[in-house]
This record gives C-alpha cells, structure tokens and sequence, in this order.
C-alpha cells in the first residue's frame, strides 16, 4: 500500500479527487465485439492491476510505466492459467481523464470473458460504476466543464460518424466559447443597466439607448440562431426521421423492410409502443437514418385503426421528412394524392409510387401529376436505387452546416437558449420605453443565469443531478 | 489588569459612526459601553460631504433605523435638503439622501449619548489591545488608562496610522487638524493580523460668500421632505439647495500639467484608492477624452457660508488645487477654506473576521468601519451595529447576529467583505444585490423588525406597532384585489383596457405605464376609503407592484438558503480536501467560508471545487 500510495503522490497533480472509493466498468457497447475495454478508477485501481495482471517480460522491465501500455495475461485469483490475453495501460492520478488514478483493460470482446474479468476487479475491491460516474470524476477534478461534460454524453449516445462529429466538436469547446462570448456580451449590458440604476446623477457615458437596444437584438438574434440549430443538432444526435406514411396498402411495409434489409440495422427492431408503428435506425451513408413504418391513413376500420391513425399522424408531425406513399395500380391515385397532401403541413415530402411492376406504363400515368415521384416497385426491387439516392440528397439538404458553426444538440441547452432570449425579449421592451429599469436588470440577469447554467458557471446540484444521472456506463 | 482605571462590558474605539452605533446597540441590549475618542465633542462627525444616504446607503440606513440605530434619526433631524433619487425607476431603488448640517449632526450625536444610559465617552487615544487568556480584554490608551472590559470594537476610521498628502507634503494624522492612532497598529501586528493600506480622498472646503451661484444649475429638495427613520415627525424648515457646476477647459489644463506634483502620481501613494470616487487629477488622468466632470456645491450648514465641492477631491498642492478650482464655473473667485487631500490608513482586510464582525485570531474582539476595508459613513453604521450587537452575545455566551444576502444590504455587505479580498474601499452599490428587488427602503422593518424584537433593540411598543402596519398592509393589499372600478375613471391609463369595463385595482396598479406614485394618487381619488394611510397604501401598491418579479426571486432565494444551511463546521479541516486545485485551497483556508453558499461566493472557486467540497463534507458530517 505504501509503496503504491509513494507512487500516486509523486505523479500527482492539483486536480484529482482520490476518492476512497474504486470503480470499473466495461466502456465499450454491450454485446460481442473483437475487443471489448475496462476502465477502472480510484485509488485501488493501480494495487489491482498488480494483483492481476502478469505483463510479458520485454528486455528487463516488469515495471508499469504510466502511459505505456502493456502486453501480458490477466489471471484470477487463486489461479495459475490465464483468463485471458490482455493489453493494459496505466494513468496517473491528474493526468488521467477521471483525474484519479485510471488503468484501461483491453481484452476480447466475448460476454463470457469480459464478465469472468469485471466479476474478478469487483471481487478485488472496486465497485460498478455507477451511470455517468467517470465523468462525474472527470467534472469534479476540473478536468472538463459541464458542457463538456454533456457532450461527452452525446458522444456515448451518438451512432454514427456524423454524429460523433458534432459532439466532438461541442466537446472541443467551440460552443462554450461560442456561448462564453455571449454571455460576456449580455454582462456588458447588464453593466450598462445597472450603472443607470447606481449613478443616476453621475454623467455616465452610458451607450445611447438606441445603441443599447441594438446590442441587445444582435445578442438575441445570436441567441435564437443558436437554439434554432437544435433541430439541425438534434438530426445529427437522433438522426434523421422520416416517416413512411400513405394510404393503406400502398406498400410501405414492404418499402420500409426492404431497406432495412438492404442497409445495416443500427438497432435491434422495437416496437412501437402502441403496437401500431416499427421504427428501424439504418445507416444510410454515413447518416443515422430513423425510419418509421407508419400506420395507413384514411383507412375506414375500428378502434384500432383509429388508434394506428392517430400515432401515424404525430410521427408524421415529428418527422424530418414524410415518404408517402401511393400505389400507382390504384384508379384515382392522383385525386387522392392531391387531398391527402393537403393535410401533411408544412414537413418536406417525397412522393414515392409503388407497384409500378403492376402498371402497364407508368411513365406516361405520372405525367399526369405536377410533382415529382419516384417510381419503384418494392416486389421487384426496381427503382430503390433512385429512391435511396433522392433520400440522401434530402437528408444532407437538411442537415446543419457542421464546419461553419456551433450547434445545439441538448434539449436543455436549448430550452435555456430560449429562455434566456424570452428574458432578454421583456428586458428589451422595458428598456426601449425606459421603464422599470430595475425589472429590466432582473430579466437581464435572469438571461445571464440561463447561459450560465449552459457554461456550468453556476453550481446547482439539480443539473448535476439530471446530467449525470444521463449518463451511461462505458463511454 | 486587577488595577484597571475603568471597567465596562464593551469598549469602543472611535467615536465615528460605527463606533457610535456599536456603542448604542450595546446600550440598548442592557450593556455598559464605553467609547474611546480622541475628541468627544467630534462624535459622528462627517469627515467628509455632509450628506447621508444615497442609493444603496440609504437603504442601509432604514436598516440601521430597523434595528434601532440613530443615523437615520441625526440625518431626520439636522437636515437642510431632502432628496429622493432614483424616482424614475421603480421603488426597490428609490433612494433618500438628506444633506445635513455638519455642526448639528454632530452635536445632536453627542447630545443623544449625553442622556443614554449605559454609555459612557472617554477621551483619548487607544495604544494597545489587552489580552488575557488569548481574548481581547480592553484597551491601554496612549496616556496610560486602562480601560478593561469583556469585548473590544475597533471602529478607527482613516484614524489609525493616518497619513495626510497634500501635493509633496505629508502629515501624520487621522483627519485635518487631528493626531491619529499609530501604537495601536503595532499592537495589532503583535497579535499577528495582516494590516494592509488604503487610500481615500477629500476636496478642499470653500467660503460660499465667494461663490457666484447664478452661473450655477440649482438643485432644490424635494417636499415633502422624505425622512429615514419611521420615528421623525415632520420638520418645519426652509431647505436649502445645492448647486451643479463644472469644470472648465482650463481645469484640465491646470491639472493635467501637476500630474506630477500630486502623490497620486508621483509614487508617494501607492495604496489604492476607490474607483468609484476619483480624484479630480484621477478624473483627467483616466478619462483623458472628457473636457469637463460635474461639481456638485453642497452647503455645510445653516450656520455657515462653507462649501463642499463634490467632485473635486483632490491631493494637489495646496496652490495649484487653489489655481485649478478657479477655473471652475462660478468659483473664479472663490476662497479656499481648507485644502483637499489624500489619506492613507490601516486597515485589517476583511478575511481575518467572521460574519459576527469577531476577529478570528482574536476572539472578544471585533471590528467596524473603515478598518474593514469599506468606506462611507452608512457602511460603517451598518457595521458598527452588528459588531455591538455580536459583541454583546458573545459575552453571553449565545449565538452571532448574521444578516444573510437575502435579508438586508447588510447582510450583502458584510457577506461580500468576508468572502472578497478587498483591493479597494468597498461601497455598496444597489447592483452588488442580487435580491435587489425584495431589498427596498420601504420593506426595511418587515425584513428586520423580528431582530429589533429579538435583541431587544426597539422598545416592546415600536416593535408591536410596527406589527399594526404590517397588519394593516396585508388589509389593504386584499381590498385592492377586491375593489373593483370603472376603466372609464382611470383617465390616460383607460387605453391600456380595451375590452374590459371594471377592472381590479390590484390589476391597475400592475399596468407597467402608471407609476407607483401615480397610482397611488389615483386610488385615494377613486376610493379615499381604503386606506387610511398613506403609507400603508404605498407599502401595499409596491408589494403589488413587484409580486410576480418578488415570487420568481423568492425561488431563487429558498435555493440560496438551502446552499446557506449546508454548514461548514468550524473544525472542517479544508487540507483533507485532496481532490481541489491548489487555487481553491489557498482561498478556503484563507477566507474559511461557514457554510457551501459562502464557499461558492469566493472570487476563483470553481463550480467543480464546490461539488468536490461537498462531496468530503457530506462524507466529514456522516463520519461525525
């Protein structure tokens, strides 16, 4: 114990809450893998890694070097045979990520194994990890801010590479920044308020109010820019959702298990909670697509079908794109495409006919329609080609620009982004009509409350409590 | 000790305006005190503009008032102006600011002590603080008395190691024309506290005789006059104005030119100064674009043609000041009647004492004023107050007096001094207030009434009285929610209906366009009987008024207090802390905060060394 706690002490830097506790889980995705990671942290994690881990002697050294990672085998306790081939790498306490003392385990990835290991650092003293706690450690010890902290959490959460983009770049700290500097901006107008307030007979040189009221609206049209990219950021985090919806028996069914077949499943196949809908995450270059099989509209039918009606017209509200769909075998397909399109708002659609193996020229019947349609036929597989091409053409039309800004991905970044603006809104109309000055300071302040919240500037144990009660084991 | 001149239960030194407070509180709760001075006909004498109040000054002198005290009364009644400022923003910042007369509010302090019981005035100049058994036991004076007693206040004002600049000169004193305390600073070295230096500043004095006033803009009082204190009555007297003037392009040039020969700028001072109160060669030096700065002329008194200049402190030499004020608008011709100059003086930053004012190396003793880091006489009444008070539980054994943030300015000043590091004469500004809107003049003795009783620092009839008014407040503000009247009466303001016909007045008094004066005035028109007072009938429009903004603070408030209950006990040991950056550690054991919400108030504390901290606290508590 001594020896190792010599060891802590002279790596050690500020920042790094030696908890008494210890704490493992595995990080990587639950299920089998080629390479599965266990992260353990605290103040024990280094005794067990002796305990456990015998590395293979290369030249003279049997030493653990921080930072270098280590080939060799771990064995239980009590054993002789080794559990497994493993690589291991040691963190020092203050240079770590949790800021504790960290070892990282990487074996194979098989269930069966992982869990023989984890069970053995358990039974060695350290505990699970509770949700989130590594980057609980990792806020605590200072080592990132709060929204850093949440963008790590996106980063557990995110699917695919363009979505692990956006998060990196929110945890790289554009958008602290990007918010820092209005905040900064909101407190330099506060200031100009509040001298209003304290010096009313000195000759302040205070911005004019006209001047005043135009950094306000800079601020504010900052501010509402950046909560109107949630959508965009909420695209990337959730991914794309479009909606397969249309008259009963038009094929959507058939279109959504086609793709589906065709592309790799993110996700295993869940249920709607109505039993009325299937939703599916493929990847569709690159992009974490989130399609819904809706149930069909317009169909006479019972109780059930109304209730199948009603969830397929709020996905169709939620969804970033509708795919309706018609069957071009039908008579009146265009009458009834002209009606049925008139109800779907303001959502960008695309029209897709099917069963154009059922049409003798379909072509020339499409023609009779102003709009553009994508002809296929899910039974044969023809025209899925042009179909999936016209999706991502869509979906990247509707995607925020990543390279060029700051982009909201949290629902409660974004719902402080609002209020802040809602409380800037009354500031401003207090201060252009230079009444209730000390109400207009109220709002402002308020403003800088929300933002602060954003930033982690303010300490409140309820977001610390929703934050990381968000997180998941194994970032 | 056993051979002692006197002895007392407090003793105090300085007989400024927190000393002067200090001393009554003491009296009030049945305790002898007795003040050291090195002038007893110089009680509360204003060293510098004969006015108290101000925005943010007078709310704490409604405080004071609150709780007992006797500035708002002195101010009340050797007044010569009353102003109410800020009248165009809403109540929470209206301010009272009174200009008195410098003679009479001094001897109407001396007067007042003559006859209070309990209180007794010695003159000299204390040198030392006696000790025995590590408490502060009483005070040796510079001729030798011995004056012993349970607790010690220190109120020294710029008094202790004074030092007077005029231009290349120095002076040692502790005000014009007035030896300072220098002993005693080494005694308080002695006893290992951390001294550091401040600076302030005071124009030169002119004879009004020589003043032309027609060249001048003229700032009447208002009336009625306001008062401070709920016990004035009023006053039949003839306000005297002040008077706006400026500075011309010549003052620039004159001053600009002397930079040099001021101390400011020559290096002889290096002690800070506050920035909300420059020298006039401070004025021209930072702000090099402006042409010209406000004066405002304020009189001394009814007795005297003296002037203060307000804005024109100053530690030129005393011709060039001289020269340089001539060239202001109207004082072509004006004579000086004593110079400006710069002070320095000692002083104990503010981390070596608890929230009770008790010093933490010293225990029995405690400090008020200006030797806390502040300045202004409000501020140091405010202080003197609360160290009398914690002074005199301290000797009985019970717990310490503490205004929290959201109790009193007070509480906010007195909060800020023991979790900042002063680097300059501390002011309160309404702004330093973060529940500025529940703060306000007219609110001060719901908020503190429950102490006055408390302590015993209002008699037992003032104290129920003033539950009458609270009584009657809460009548009136649900008769106007009742009380229902036409729109078609309430002239300008009918446009803000335009469906409706009757309207509440609780909901006309909401209407942001009408002011509360206005409606006011509007109510006693439409129903003269719903309130007999004219004071409880603001009282309630104001709490009207501000109800949805005081309920969304009151949330914020019931967070703040929980972070207050979290206590840090005294024995908390912050090295055991391991997981905190250095930064935070150094500022936790320097500043050791009582409680969560006052270690998350310390400049440079981090979010995360406050989840850290309490993380081990919790852990410290569970173990206990």
């Amino acid at each position: 114990m001594t020896r190792e706690k010599k060891v802590v002490s002279s790596q050690k830097k500020a920042a790094s809450p030696q908890f008494d506790d210890t704490i493992a889980a595995i990080i990587t995705p639950p299920g089998e893998g080629g390479v599965a990671a266990i992260r353990l942290a605290g103040r024990l994690c280094l005794s067990i890694l002796k305990t456990h881990f015998k590395p293979a002697v290369i030249k003279s050294s049997k030493k653990i070097v921080p930072f270098m990672m280590r080939y060799g085998h771990f064995i239980r306790r009590g054993e002789t045979k080794a559990t497994d081939e493993i690589m291991a790498v040691y963190m020092p306490a203050g240079r770590s990520y949790t800021g504790c003392d960290q070892v990282e385990l990487y074996c194979h990835g098989g269930p069966q194994v992982v869990k023989l290991i984890l069970d053995e650092l358990l039974a060695s003293g350290a505990r699970a990890a509770e949700p989130g706690e590594f980057t609980k450690l990792a806020f605590l010890s200072g080592r990132i801010d709060l929204s850093h902290a949440e963008a790590v959490a996106e980063i557990i959460a995110a699917n695919t590479e363009s979505s692990y983009e956006a998060a990196r770049e929110h945890l790289v700290g554009h958008y602290s920044e990007y918010v820092e500097k209005l905040r900064d901006d909101l407190v330099g107008i506060v200031a100009e308020v509040e001298a209003s307030i304290d010096f009313p007979e000195e000759e302040i040189e205070s911005a004019e109010r006209a001047s005043l009221l135009f950094s306000i609206d800079e601020i504010r049209s900052s501010l509402v820019t950046l909560s109107d990219s949630y959508r965009g950021g909420r695209i990337i985090k959730e991914g794309f959702r479009i909606a397969i919806a249309g008259r009963p028996n038009a094929g959507k069914s058939s279109l959504f298990n086609l793709l589906l077949r065709q592309q790799r499943a993110i996700v295993a196949t869940t249920a709607g909670t109505t039993r009325d809908y299937l939703s599916e995450w493929i990847d569709l270059e690159g992009y974490a697509v989130n399609i819904v099989d809706t149930a069909g509209l317009r169909g006479k039918g019972g109780a059930i079908e109304k209730a199948g009606q009603e969830s397929a017209q709020r996905i169709i509200s939620k969804s970033d794109l509708i795919l309706w769909m018609i069957d071009l075998a039908e008579a009146n397909w265009s009458k009834q495409l002209t009606s049925d399109l008139k109800m779907l708002g303001s959502t960008p659609i695309m029209v897709t006919g099917n069963k154009i193996d059922m049409c003798d020229n379909h072509h020339l019947q499409v023609k009779s329609y102003d709009g553009e349609i994508i002809c296929v036929s899910c039974k044969t597989g023809k025209g899925i080609k042009d179909l999936k091409r016209t999706l991502v053409a869509l979906v990247s039309e509707n995607l925020p620009d990543l390279t060029s800004g700051v982009v909201v991905t949290s629902a409660r970044h974004k719902s402080k982004l609002t209020s802040a603006t809602r409380h800037i809104l009354t500031a401003r109309k207090k201060i252009a009509d230079s009444v209730e000055l000390e109400l207009a300071a109220f709002d402002l302040r308020q403003a800088v409350a929300d933002l602060d919240e954003i930033t982690g500037r303010i300490y409140t144990e309820e977001i610390l409590g929703r934050i990381f009660s968000k997180f998941c084991v194994g970032k | 000790m056993k051979s002692a001149d006197r002895m007392t239960d407090v003793v105090v030194v300085g007989g400024g305006h927190a000393g002067v407070e200090a001393a009554l509180a003491v009296a009030r709760m049945g305790r002898k005190a007795t003040i050291v001075t090195i002038d007893a006909t110089k009680l509360s004498l204003m060293s510098c503009n004969p006015a108290v109040g101000g925005i943010a000054k007078s709310h704490v002198v409604k405080e004071v008032d609150a709780l007992g005290g006797l500035m708002g009364r002195a101010a009340d009644s050797t007044g010569i102006q009353y102003r109410r400022l800020n009248l165009s923003r809403g109540p929470a910042v209206w301010s009272t600011r009174i200009q008195s007369d410098r003679i009479a509010y001094s001897q109407f302090v001396v007067d007042y002590l003559a006859q209070q019981k309990n209180v007794s005035v010695l003159e000299g100049i204390a040198a030392e603080i006696l000790t025995e058994n590590g408490r502060a036991c009483g005070v040796r004076t510079e001729s030798g008395e011995l004056v012993t007693a349970h607790a010690v206040i220190l109120a020294t004002g710029t008094f202790l190691g004074g030092l007077i600049h005029i231009g290349e000169k120095t002076i040692k004193s502790g005000r014009r024309g007035e030896p300072g305390a220098y002993s005693l600073s080494e005694s308080l070295i002695s006893h290992r506290f951390e001294l550091g230096r401040l600076k302030t500043g005071t124009p030169p004095r002119l004879d009004g005789d020589t003043i032309d006033f027609a060249k001048c803009e003229l700032q009447p009082g208002h009336e009625p006059p306001p008062y401070f204190s709920y016990r004035s009555t009023m006053r039949e007297i003839d306000q005297v104005p002040c008077h706006l003037t400026k500075t011309s392009v010549e003052t620039k040039k004159i001053v600009s030119d002397n930079f040099q020969q001021s101390p400011i700028f020559s290096g002889k001072i290096s002690s800070v100064g506050p920035r909300y109160c420059p020298s006039i060669e401070d004025k021209f030096y930072r702000f090099a674009e402006r042409e010209s700065h406000q004066i405002f002329l304020e009189p001394e008194g009814n007795g005297t043609s003296e002037i203060y200049p307000n804005g024109f402190a100053t530690a030129l030499p005393e011709e060039v000041q001289c020269q340089a004020i001539r060239t202001v608008v109207g004082l072509e011709e004006v004579r000086l009647t004593q110079p400006g100059y710069a002070i320095e003086y000692d002083y104990i930053p503010a981390y070596q004492i608890k929230p009770s004012m008790e010093t933490r190396r010293l225990s029995g003793l405690f400090l008020a004023g200006q030797i806390n880091g502040t300045s202004g006489y409000e501020e140091a009444a405010g202080q003197g107050l609360m160290a009398g008070v914690n002074a005199v539980l301290a000797i009985e054994g019970e717990q310490p007096f503490v205004l929290d943030r959201s109790e009193a300015y007070v509480g906010v000043m007195i909060d800020d001094l023991v979790t900042r590091s002063t680097t300059e004469p501390y002011r309160l500004f309404t702004s330093r207030a973060e529940y500025r809107l529940a703060l306000r003049e007219d609110n001060a003795r719901d908020r503190l009434n429950q102490y006055a009783r408390k302590y015993n620092l209002v008699s037992v009839e003032e104290g129920d009285a003033f539950e009458d008014i609270r009584t009657d407040t809460d009548r009136v503000i649900a008769a106007l929610r009742k009380k229902r009247v036409k729109v078609s009466d309430l002239g300008e303001l009918s446009q803000r209906y335009q469906r409706a016909e009757m309207v509440t007045l609780d909901n006309m008094i909401r209407q942001p366009n009408i002011s509360i004066n206005e409606a006011v005035q509007l109510i006693t028109k439409l129903d003269p009987t719903i309130a007999d007072n004219m004071e409880v009938l603001e009282r309630a429009a104001i709490a009207i008024r501000y109800r949805g903004y005081i309920e969304k603070q009151q949330r914020e408030i019931d967070k703040f207090k929980r972070q207050e209950s979290e206590l840090i006990p005294a024995d908390f040991d912050f090295s055991s802390v391991t997981g905190l950056k250095r930064e935070a550690l150094d500022k936790f054991v320097h500043f050791q905060p009582g409680s969560l919400g006052q270690a998350g108030r310390i400049e440079g504390v981090t979010p995360g060394d406050i989840a850290v901290l309490s993380v081990f606290l919790k852990r410290h508590n569970e173990s206990r």
